[in-house]
């Protein structure tokens, strides 16, 4: 996963930053708990959202426990836990392993290989738990290849297949708020895509690599364009999202959705800026 | 239907969101099915529960600012009629596919119809927004509002699609972040025709 779904810091108090950590680390410590010191690799922030939403709209009691890790072995860190972090690690597993087929089938690369031929275990066990999620993962991708094929220029066609496979993951349990969960899913999936295709924009042309607003690109306004995009996205998934009746941490939720998702855009504008002052 | 969602969840009409999720939090565990099993009460708990879920999805609904009530009646549309005979009745199939939110149908017919008049944007962004292609229906909502600027469903159309946008904004102002006010008004590529459409009252700076 991308990384793009993360906290606005400066806008966080303390305790909900250190709130936010644990879960995060709870998250990694689940991943190594059941998909060993590999599983941990895939961690991602995008995927940390997911674990406090659901949580938050559930209310899911959590486990706190304090352990050192790797990337910090000197201090025992709190960690929040629970049935839900295990759902997303699963997920986490199932979406990296098909990313992983994905790069070795389309660019032959050795990661990919590897990766996706340690993960076929548990990706095969994750697959039988949650069939519904899994297929919707292997039908985006693979809707994903035939719009690279076709060099798909609508953009709402190309980001909807990764919304799809979002909207899938985002539903837990197909109950009174699985409607609900889906469009937050979906727009923020379409949103993280093209958030995505912008962050490689450059390299992909480069590369001379299939790009979605490769063409785009080359209109007058582009960047503010792609912004109005982006931000159409997020006023559908931040709707959806505030119908949700979450109390619990909404401050984090809001955080993210308001001001975090915006990170990579404004880091991207300013190596833009400063490129041009030179 | 609920006369009045508010009284069933026991808070004001003027209660913050917050205070509705929370009511909606406290009733639906007291009226969960769960708690009831083998109970004489469970049938009652169980409509109370359902008529609190439907009072909050009731509340919820009117505060986002869903999408409704789009006009598809044709008489409305004053260069309708100079389309042929054939299009007109495919226009009149994409309405009635529309109005049964058989949105993907709607779409296929709009696709074999090549006079693409205002009418057809305003059509093609209704059914676009009903499968959740949004990016493209904003922009045929413009289109069919720039080609028949006076046309109040089409004015209506771009309106309602930049209602959330302009909550999701509104309230990354109020954090104060970097993605604020400077932007609200040069960066969305739809910005003129929103405060045209609105009589310029919309955004003040505009």
């Amino acid at each position: 996963m991308f990384g793009y779904v993360n906290i606005y810091k400066p806008e966080l108090k303390m305790k909900q930053y250190d709130k936010y950590k644990a879960y995060y680390c709870g998250l990694c410590r689940t991943l190594k708990e059941k998909y060993s010191p590999l599983g941990q690799v895939t961690l991602s922030y995008d995927m940390t959202f997911l674990v406090i939403l659901l949580t938050s709209l559930y209310e899911d009691p959590v486990r706190l426990s304090r352990h050192r890790c790797i990337a910090h072995p000197t201090k025992k860190h709190p960690m929040l836990q629970n049935s839900i972090s295990e759902y997303v690690a699963d997920m986490n597993i199932a979406l990296t392993y098909y990313h992983l087929l994905d790069d070795w089938q389309d660019e032959k690369s050795i990661i990919g290989l590897t990766g996706s031929t340690l993960l076929k275990g548990y990706y095969k066990r994750i697959r039988k738990e949650y069939p519904r999620q899994c297929k919707a993962i292997e039908k985006g991708l693979k809707a994903l290849r035939d719009c690279e094929e076709s060099n798909e220029v609508n953009i709402d066609v190309v980001s909807r297949c990764f919304g799809e496979m979002m909207a899938e993951v985002f539903d837990y349990k197909e109950d009174l708020w699985g409607e609900g969960l889906r469009k937050v899913g979906f727009y923020l999936g379409k949103f993280i895509y093209i958030m995505d295709a912008y962050d490689d924009l450059e390299e992909d042309i480069k590369k001379k690599q299939y790009n979605p607003l490769a063409r785009m690109s080359r209109d007058k306004n582009f960047d503010s364009k792609v912004k109005a995009m982006m931000t159409l996205l997020l006023a559908e998934c931040t709707a959806e999202f505030e119908m949700l009746p979450c109390l619990i941490d909404v401050e984090i939720l809001r955080n993210i959705l308001y001001e975090g998702v915006w990170s990579k855009y404004l880091n991207k504008q300013k190596e833009k800026g400063t490129k041009k002052g030179q | 239907m609920i006369n009045d969602p508010y009284s069933v969840l026991g808070v004001s009409p003027s209660a913050s969101n917050d205070e509705v999720k929370r009511a909606y939090r406290e009733l639906s565990r007291k009226y969960h099915p769960d708690s009831y099993v083998d109970n004489p009460l469970s049938d009652l708990a169980e409509e109370k529960f359902k008529e609190v879920q439907e009072a909050y999805d009731m509340i919820m609904k009117q505060r986002e600012g869903g999408y409704s009530s789009w006009n598809t009646s044709s008489s409305q549309s004053s260069n309708y009629s100079s389309g042929s005979g054939e299009e007109d009745v495919r226009m009149q199939a994409v309405a009635n596919y529309i109005n049964s939110r058989h949105y993907i149908e709607a779409l296929n017919v709009l696709r074999s119809i090549n006079n693409r008049t205002a009418r057809w944007y305003y059509y093609s962004a209704i059914a676009n927004v009903g499968i959740g292609n949004n990016i493209e229906a904003m922009d045929h909502a413009q289109r069919a509002y720039m080609m028949e600027p006076g046309n109040p469903d089409y004015a209506n159309l771009v309106n309602q699609l930049q209602w959330r946008t302009r909550r999701y904004q509104g309230s990354s102002v109020n954090s104060g972040s970097g993605y604020g006010m400077d932007d609200l008004c040069c960066d969305l590529w739809c910005a003129d025709t929103c405060c045209e459409c609105m009589g310029g009252d919309l955004i003040p700076c505009c």
